[in-house]
């Protein structure tokens, strides 16, 4: 490792090795959440539905959230040719983060709070002390303020003029629309309005000449972290809301014991706001920040140009759609909500995910493609890896989005099985530590250093989280549901006794990067990087 | 836009309406039920939820094969899941139970037997034992 790195290096490798430490304490969580499942219990009831609560916040928001948050605020600026907006910001955001996780783990660890990452009101406030509501409700209203804070310092890198450069050159409105990745459609539109004031001057004078509408085009990575960030704000914005929400009920029975009637809340709408701010990640963030990095990936790693750019940039527009009307498709059994909305949210607009990523995969595919022959790089396997995690992941949420087979697999083990941890550890997962190592000798300038135990960590990661997601979704045919224990039945065991050996063989895989990065950099230096930065000796 | 890229487009939209159109249609049989020809109910069950317990109807329910019945379910605290299983374990179906509202399903049972019902929604640590064996009865 370098003697001496910059501080947005330093700021992104500490990023992705707090990201590693919550995948750690996420794949833990998870083997003690499955030893209650296979009858085994390590945990009491009550603390097995805290730690539930708790897993998805500390893997989405410790891991996937803080190792994407690292990779771009050292991407962005460098693809830019501009330095990041504040590092100072970027560290701020970091311990925000870890802060405001603590605090809701930690609401469940000791306090017992359980009302899992869902919150279905009035559950909270009905089910819990008021004590563990507050402390959940400020630490997910923290992580969210991180989330905010990040958007701030990306926007104001992208947005913010170089020294020197006059408004005029790239006026803000026009960035802005690019970087929205809007542009695509305003050019579109003054374009055509163009075309035909042309075509009238032709036709009434002697010819006209069609003005041509430009954008103040950017990288579509770049414009693809931005266009993420219009949903990572609506997604802190509503899960904040939701602990204000939640603190406005239980403080009052915390510091004067007075109790409010919850059914001043409607629960249905409730959860429609809710699902809406919180599918802004897993049906907005995870694709779209998704789709970005393989249209960046794929060129790097291949040499070759990225397929399809023009398309590309209408997909990240159509994406932005898709993620904000998507959200019914987790409200499908709940029948008052009206038919249409189930129809044309719940199923047809999760179906325009489908074209959104079928598109960027197949750009991805076709640039690997047309730049053969290619070297099988470890990132690019990671990536294709991540690709077909995707694929499975997707296929399987298109079915259960649909209003039909949503009977008999809402809420049953299909959903984190075959559709959630297939996506996550599979899909997004693969892809994150495709990015970490295509990052890793940019940061720090030496790849990691055995090939063997990267092509271990790729393997066993993969086999892993595919066996690990069929096993618990397979049992689903037997009608196990999700959120539940069995005590005193063994109907679900094989199920579950499977998914623990793939899970501990996706441990394994993890455990060999762990081992290959602390081989490579020696755990000194990796703890250094969190301690004052220090200045290379002169030769 | 290419030409692969148009192809491909057309391969997704193909499957796409292909998926969508078999799965809404009423092939399948509760589509039907929902959305082209909803039934007239000879029969509606009626049931609370409240404090991790079913209120199902007094002398249990019993309902006939073949037909068309519609249970009725209302939540006095928080959301809870109405999940009809087979004696196998295999979910027949399910719907969640919001407080505030009537959240109404309809069903025709195909085989005679018992069923069980198990709430499958999450409701706070005490769902585990939200289990009701042999809850309903189909005769005919």
């Amino acid at each position: 490792m370098r003697p001496y790195t910059t501080s947005v290096e330093r700021i992104a490798l500490r990023y992705e090795l707090l990201a590693m430490g919550a995948l750690a304490v996420a794949i833990i969580e998870g083997m003690l959440l499955r030893s209650n499942l296979l009858n085994l219990p390590l945990l009491e009831t009550d603390h097995w539905y805290a730690v539930l609560t708790a897993h998805p916040l500390v893997g989405i928001y410790g891991w996937a959230y803080l190792a994407v948050m690292g990779a771009f605020t050292y991407l962005v600026p460098k693809l830019l040719t501009k330095p990041l907006y504040s590092p100072r910001l970027a560290t701020i955001t970091m311990w925000t983060i870890v802060a405001g996780l603590a605090m809701a783990w930690s609401a469940g660890f000791f306090l017992r709070f359980a009302a899992l990452y869902t919150v279905y009101w009035p559950l909270p406030v009905v089910r819990f002390p008021p004590v563990s509501v507050t402390l959940f409700a400020v630490g997910l209203a923290t992580v969210e303020v991180g989330v905010l804070l990040f958007v701030v310092n990306i926007a104001s890198t992208v947005l913010r003029r170089p020294k020197g450069e006059k408004a005029k050159a790239r006026p803000t409105t026009a960035l802005l629309l690019a970087a929205l990745g809007i542009d695509v459609a305003v050019v579109a539109v003054g374009n055509f309005v163009a075309r035909r004031k042309a075509a009238k001057a032709a036709a009434s004078a002697d010819g006209g000449v069609a003005v041509r509408v430009k954008s103040a085009q950017l990288p579509v990575f770049v414009v693809s972290v931005v266009r993420g960030s219009v949903d990572a704000v609506i997604n802190a914005v509503v899960l904040a809301g939701a602990g204000i929400v939640m603190l406005v009920f239980a403080l009052p029975a915390l510091v004067a014991g007075v109790s409010l009637d919850p059914a001043n809340v409607d629960p249905l709408v409730y959860k429609n706001v809710f699902w809406w701010g919180l599918d802004m990640v897993a049906d907005g963030d995870v694709l779209i920040w998704v789709a970005g990095t393989l249209y960046l990936l794929a060129p790097i790693l291949t040499g070759g140009k990225l397929y399809g750019e023009s398309v590309v940039r209408w997909v990240i527009l159509a994406d932005l759609v898709v993620s904000m009307f998507v959200w019914s498709h987790h409200l499908m059994s709940d029948l008052p909500q009206p038919v249409y909305m189930r129809l044309i949210s719940g199923q047809f607009v999760t179906w325009g995910e489908f074209f959104t990523m079928g598109l960027s995969f197949f750009a991805a595919l076709m640039t690997v493609w047309g730049a053969r022959p290619v070297k099988m790089s470890m990132p690019l396997k990671f990536m294709l890896g991540g690709i077909f995690g995707f694929m499975l992941g997707g296929f399987s949420g298109l079915l259960q989005a649909n209003t039909g087979l949503n009977v008999i697999m809402h809420n049953t083990q299909w959903v984190p099985g075959f559709h959630v941890h297939e996506m996550i550890l599979v899909g997004l997962g693969n892809i994150i530590f495709a990015v970490v190592y295509a990052l890793l000798p940019m940061l720090t300038g030496t790849g990691l250093k055995s090939v063997r135990l990267a092509n271990a960590h790729f393997w066993l990661w993969t086999i892993g989280g595919v066996g690990m997601a069929f096993s618990m979704g397979l049992s689903w045919s037997l009608g196990a549901l999700r959120r539940t224990l069995y005590p005193g039945t063994d109907l679900y065991i094989p199920y579950q006794a499977s998914a623990a050996v793939f899970g501990a063989i996706l441990a394994a895989g993890f455990a060999a990067f762990v081992v290959n990065l602390v081989r490579t950099y020696g755990l000194k230096t990796l703890l250094g990087l969190f301690g004052p930065e220090t200045k290379p000796a002169k030769p | 836009m290419e030409r692969a890229e148009k192809r491909w487009l057309a391969i997704l939209a193909i499957i796409a309406v292909g998926a969508n159109v078999i799965t809404l249609s009423p092939l399948v049989p509760w589509q039907s039920w929902l959305l082209w020809n909803p039934p007239q109910p000879v029969q509606e069950i009626h049931f609370s939820v409240s404090n991790y317990t079913f209120h199902l109807p007094p002398g249990g329910i019993t309902v006939p094969v073949n037909q068309p019945v519609r249970f009725v379910g209302t939540s006095e605290d928080v959301t809870y899941g109405f999940g009809v299983f087979r004696k196998d374990g295999g979910m027949l179906f399910q719907m969640q139970v919001i407080p505030g509202y009537a959240n109404g399903i309809t069903w025709v049972f195909d085989t005679p037997g018992t069923y069980d019902v198990r709430s499958t929604e999450y409701s706070g640590p005490g769902h585990v034992g939200m289990f009701v064996p042999d809850a309903i009865r189909v005769v005919g």
